[in-house]
């Protein structure tokens, strides 16, 4: 067995590509503030995992990994520990889970964050332009910070796996976040949220060239073909190799191509060596 | 398990990884370098990919920010894979000289031995 050659060593980048895991949230909180309670993360996520359990997202990727993005955008905002943690649990509210438990197991804190962050209206907070908001979110956040800290956190991930939306649904979205939550974002300080979710919702509704946009549209349905835990990579290396096309005739045959080695890939990526990568 | 099927178009990829063994390629380069029709290399990638002859990285967000483009997905061949493709593309130079014309024709029971 052991002898022959080495097969299969997944590079250490493997895992933090898309989604990043538990570990990288809980490094992400401490390199903040090192005396965060690790233990209450993993608890928080292992609720979150229990009353998502089956939910997909849009990509087919488990609906945790939507939770564990949005946590480690709070975090990497310096947000302390009970933030981060309503962060993983943000979007238990829609699930079967009964409503007193959060407040139960996690305490007041959080399950009041929780409440405000489906209650807050983006719109009201001061937006780009006068800034008279809190500037630094870091140690001690006021409430109304650590709300919108979740809840811009949520709309970028949601604008990061736009792609696989409705197309009608995108446009709406991306048309909310750029009047909305790219000038609140940046009010409050928050610049590199704020430019992001600018630069995302621009790319939705001015897409280069007109059949960039079907190409592209083209791309992200033939990534359904994929096992749901490869699509947002393929899609994303597609859509970075189609955009160094500068004409319209050979996006669209390359897209073709793509189209004609989907069925192959598809059954590479099903194979049973390939579950270690993705 | 561990092979890869070394059809023409494997090996043209290949050898084009295998001429600059240490430098990181994105699939259209080596489309391109390889000669292949644009859009038919990611099978083959996902391919020498699984099997380990490959290693696939995202591109360094510096440089494709300071491009102003979306991030490219990189290719690198592994040492292994590098060794192993070397024996595969020598294996499959010779085994395509083996039938030699004349002796298929005299002998059409051992017709073949193509794999």
């Amino acid at each position: 067995m052991k002898g022959q050659r080495r097969v299969i060593v997944p590079s250490p980048t493997a895992q933090t590509d898309l989604t990043p895991t538990l570990e990288n949230v809980i490094a992400a909180v401490r390199s903040h503030h090192s005396d965060a309670d690790a233990g209450l993360l993993e608890r928080a996520y292992a609720e979150a995992s229990i009353w998502h359990t089956g939910q997909r997202r849009h990509s087919g990727d488990p609906y945790i990994t939507h939770c564990l993005a949005v946590a480690a955008i709070v975090a990497d905002l310096r947000m302390p520990l009970p933030v981060v943690c309503a962060a993983l649990l943000h979007d238990v509210d829609d699930t079967a889970c009964p409503p007193q438990r959060i407040a139960d197991q996690f305490g007041k804190e959080v399950a009041d964050l929780i409440a405000a962050v489906r209650t807050a209206v983006v719109s009201a907070y001061p937006q780009a332009g006068r800034g008279t908001a809190p500037r630094s979110a870091a140690a001690c956040p006021s409430r109304e910070m650590a709300v919108l800290a979740i809840r811009l956190a949520d709309r970028l991930h949601n604008m990061r796996t736009i792609a696989f939306v409705a197309p009608a649904k995108q446009l709406l979205k991306a048309r909310e976040t750029l009047d909305v939550f790219a000038p609140v974002a940046s009010a409050a300080g928050l610049e590199t949220v704020g430019r992001e979710l600018q630069d995302l919702a621009s790319a939705v509704l001015q897409p280069a060239p007109s059949s960039y946009a079907v190409s592209g549209w083209l791309l992200t349905a033939l990534t359904l073909l994929l096992p749901s835990g490869h699509r947002a990579r393929w899609q994303e290396e597609w859509s970075a190799d189609l955009a160094a096309y500068a004409t319209r005739r050979a996006r669209t045959r390359f897209t073709l191509r793509v189209l004609l080695g989907a069925p192959r890939l598809s059954m590479t990526l099903r194979s049973p060596f390939c579950r270690e990568r993705r | 398990m561990g092979m890869p099927r070394m059809t023409l178009q494997t090996q043209l990829v290949l050898r084009a990884l295998l001429e600059a063994p240490a430098k990181q390629r994105y699939g259209l380069e080596l489309c391109e370098l390889a000669g292949l029709p644009s859009g038919t290399i990611y099978p083959i990638l996902a391919r020498l990919e699984q099997v380990g002859w490959l290693d696939s990285s995202w591109e360094d967000p510096t440089v494709h920010e300071a491009a102003g483009r979306p991030r490219r997905r990189f290719y690198r061949i592994t040492q292994n894979g590098a060794e192993q493709a070397r024996d595969a593309l020598a294996r499959a130079y010779r085994s395509r000289k083996q039938p030699l014309p004349g002796w298929a024709a005299a002998h059409p029971a051992a017709g073949g031995g193509a794999s």
